[in-house]
């Protein structure tokens, strides 16, 4: 379970979060939807530990992560904006090398990488240098080794930036996997209708704020609006739909 | 396994996969002692006294006992070319000898005589061998005239009231080392070369191709991780100085070094010697360029201020060189410089203290590590790791 509280981040005179307030339980899929520079990268970035928040709490499991982010971070498999491989190590030798850093040995981390080669469909790809990785590729070996240490937190930074159709359907159908598995997942995106064929439940933020939180429905009612745009409009924006 | 082992391994294979990074390490190792060897070969020819010189004589028959003696001190006369001026401003020969008409003439009498040698002094090929015929003209003409003088009743010594005579004290392998100088610039220069690319690709490199995110998630220490690339450069630059030294002491067997007069003797407790003052160096070296390479905000702004730092290790040399200093003991715990004063004299068959090897390895460990820990603060930074 990830939950934010009161969060406040600047950098110098730039206010990037004013004040987020949110809640990601186990078992289900939740999105933070907003427009680009909202402030969706930056909450991530505190959840994870990389960034210092100026107030508020962000905890994993209970776990305060700005106390101790090493305990917060075994919790947490965390796929960020930045996802660059090693270009000359091989698909396989990408994962292990973050299945070692994550403290995983000997067969247990053979079998890590085993399971998630086989579950995002990297087999023909697994020994390859992975300097021709297309984006698809790339994307599923960054999140096999953000997933490594089968963490029951996932958060995923705009996950599907720069997929293809087929990239983006076979990314659904394993996050819908990690939620059968009871695990907490939290992806962010600005695009409305990811969000809406996928999330049990929607936060909306602009300008560093929370401005609507729900499951899709819940928010249709809320604005009256008929569509996930008008919504999204109607809140990012404060116009009437 | 610690974390620190795993981020040396890996960065290790990553560069040893590199085509780049492996040739900065192994190009540079071959480019000193070729130029070394060069140098010395090239001396050791124009030094050489054993050689006949051919030199083209017009006139050759008007000074039959001048040519003896040229003859006898291993010149080999040969027919001038045609237009023997035209030949030797075009280099076709090194010089020509021209002997007047009237040189038998004047002989006899015992008149002066004069003998031309054409020459191109802005050719510096062949300078060796013009020297030598000069020298043995003065020496012919010397000669001349202690005979007349003994054939007048003359004292000789009244035609030579100041005589100089140079005493040289150099060892021959003190005079070696001007040549050897060389030898600890480029064991230095591989000491900053041979990690430098690791160690922009494993900081710079790392967070230009947006790995350096992902990385610092792991629960893992920025010590550790910063130790790690810092010990797998180390390990490059390390190995690029063994090469440079090893290659360089193979080209100076192949050398006829005692066709010069010189005598170096570098036997493996001064190769040890050597390394034991260089390693710590690539320590230090290896270390400021990760800090560097952190602090830049680009791979290519990373490698503009790192292939400066290259002119380092030349500095001291290019001190010595200019104005020759004795080492002197503040110097040792000084990187760089205290390196340079342990080789040079190591290089030169002197004494060198125990104690010099000892305040260089300080200084330059101490240092190093300050630079990692530097680096490792700074990896700590949220601005350093966002790129800015």
């Amino acid at each position: 379970m990830i939950e934010v509280t009161a969060l406040r981040k600047t950098f110098g005179s730039v206010v990037a979060v004013e004040e987020v307030t949110f809640r990601a339980p186990d078992g289900r899929i939740t999105g933070i939807l907003g427009p680009n520079g909202a402030g969706k990268t930056t909450t991530l970035r505190v959840l994870s530990g990389m960034l210092q928040p100026d107030r508020g709490e962000a905890r994993i499991d209970e776990v305060d992560v700005v106390a101790d982010p090493n305990a917060g971070r075994a919790r947490l498999g965390l796929l960020p904006d930045a996802r660059g491989l090693y270009p000359r190590l091989t698909a396989r030798e990408n994962i292990r090398y973050y299945g070692e850093l994550y403290g995983l040995r000997g067969k247990t981390l053979d079998r890590r990488i085993e399971e998630l080669i086989e579950m995002l469909e990297l087999g023909h790809v697994a020994d390859r240098a992975a300097t021709g990785f297309s984006q698809g590729e790339r994307m599923k070996v960054a999140i096999a080794r953000a997933l490594v240490h089968d963490p029951p937190n996932v958060i995923l930074d705009e996950p599907t930036n720069g997929l293809d159709v087929m990239s983006i359907r076979s990314l659904r159908g394993f996050l819908a996997r990690l939620r059968e598995d009871g695990r907490c997942v939290l992806f962010s995106s600005h695009v409305m209708q990811e969000v809406s064929a996928l999330c049990d439940s929607i936060v909306i933020v602009a300008k560093g704020r929370v401005v609507a939180s729900g499951s899709e429905d819940e928010l249709k009612a809320q604005t009256g609006a008929e569509t996930m745009e008008d919504v999204f409009v109607a809140l990012a924006t404060g116009e009437a739909p | 396994m610690s974390p620190l082992w795993i981020v040396f391994r890996k960065e290790l294979v990553d560069a040893i996969r590199d085509r780049r990074s492996l040739l900065s390490m192994l190009l540079f190792p071959l480019v000193g002692p070729l130029m070394v060897a060069a140098a010395l070969t090239f001396t050791a020819q124009e030094l050489d006294q054993n050689r006949d010189v051919e030199l083209p004589v017009v006139g050759r028959s008007h000074a039959p006992a001048l040519m003896a003696f040229l003859r006898d001190h291993r010149i080999e006369l040969v027919d001038p070319p045609e237009d023997h001026l035209e030949a030797v401003r075009k280099g076709d020969a090194p010089m020509v000898l021209i002997v007047h008409d009237d040189y038998s003439e004047r002989f006899r009498d015992a008149r002066a005589n004069t003998v031309e040698l054409v020459v191109d002094r802005s050719r510096t090929a062949g300078a060796g061998d013009r020297a030598r015929v000069k020298g043995l003209l003065r020496a012919y003409g010397e000669r001349l005239a202690l005979l007349r003088m003994v054939a007048r009743g003359v004292d000789p010594q009244l035609a030579e009231p100041l005589k100089v005579q140079s005493v040289d004290v150099s060892t021959p392998a003190k005079r070696a080392a001007i040549f050897l100088n060389l030898l600890p610039m480029f064991v230095l220069i591989a000491s900053f070369i041979g990690g430098m690319y690791l160690a922009t690709d494993a900081t710079a490199g790392e967070r230009e191709r947006g790995s350096l995110e992902p990385l610092l998630l792991a629960p893992v220490s920025r010590a550790a991780i910063v130790t790690g690339k810092w010990l797998a450069s180390f390990v490059f630059s390390a190995a690029t100085v063994l090469l440079t030294l090893g290659l360089t002491l193979v080209a100076l067997t192949m050398v006829p070094l005692e066709d010069i007069g010189l005598y170096v003797d570098i036997g493996l407790g001064d190769v040890v010697g050597i390394l034991v003052a260089v390693v710590p160096l690539s320590l230090c070296a290896t270390a400021g360029q990760i800090l560097v390479a952190l602090f830049a905000r680009s791979f290519k702004e990373a490698q503009t201020y790192l292939s400066l730092t290259i002119f380092l290790p030349t500095l001291p040399g290019a001190i010595f060189g200019i104005k020759p200093l004795e080492a002197q003991p503040w110097m040792y715990p000084i990187p760089v410089l205290g390196q340079q004063a342990l080789l040079t004299s190591t290089i030169r068959g002197e004494p060198t203290p125990i104690y010099g090897f000892v305040l260089a390895a300080l200084g330059a460990s101490i240092l190093a590590l300050v630079l990692v820990a530097a680096a490792a603060r700074m990896l700590r930074s949220e601005r350093i790791v966002m790129g800015r």
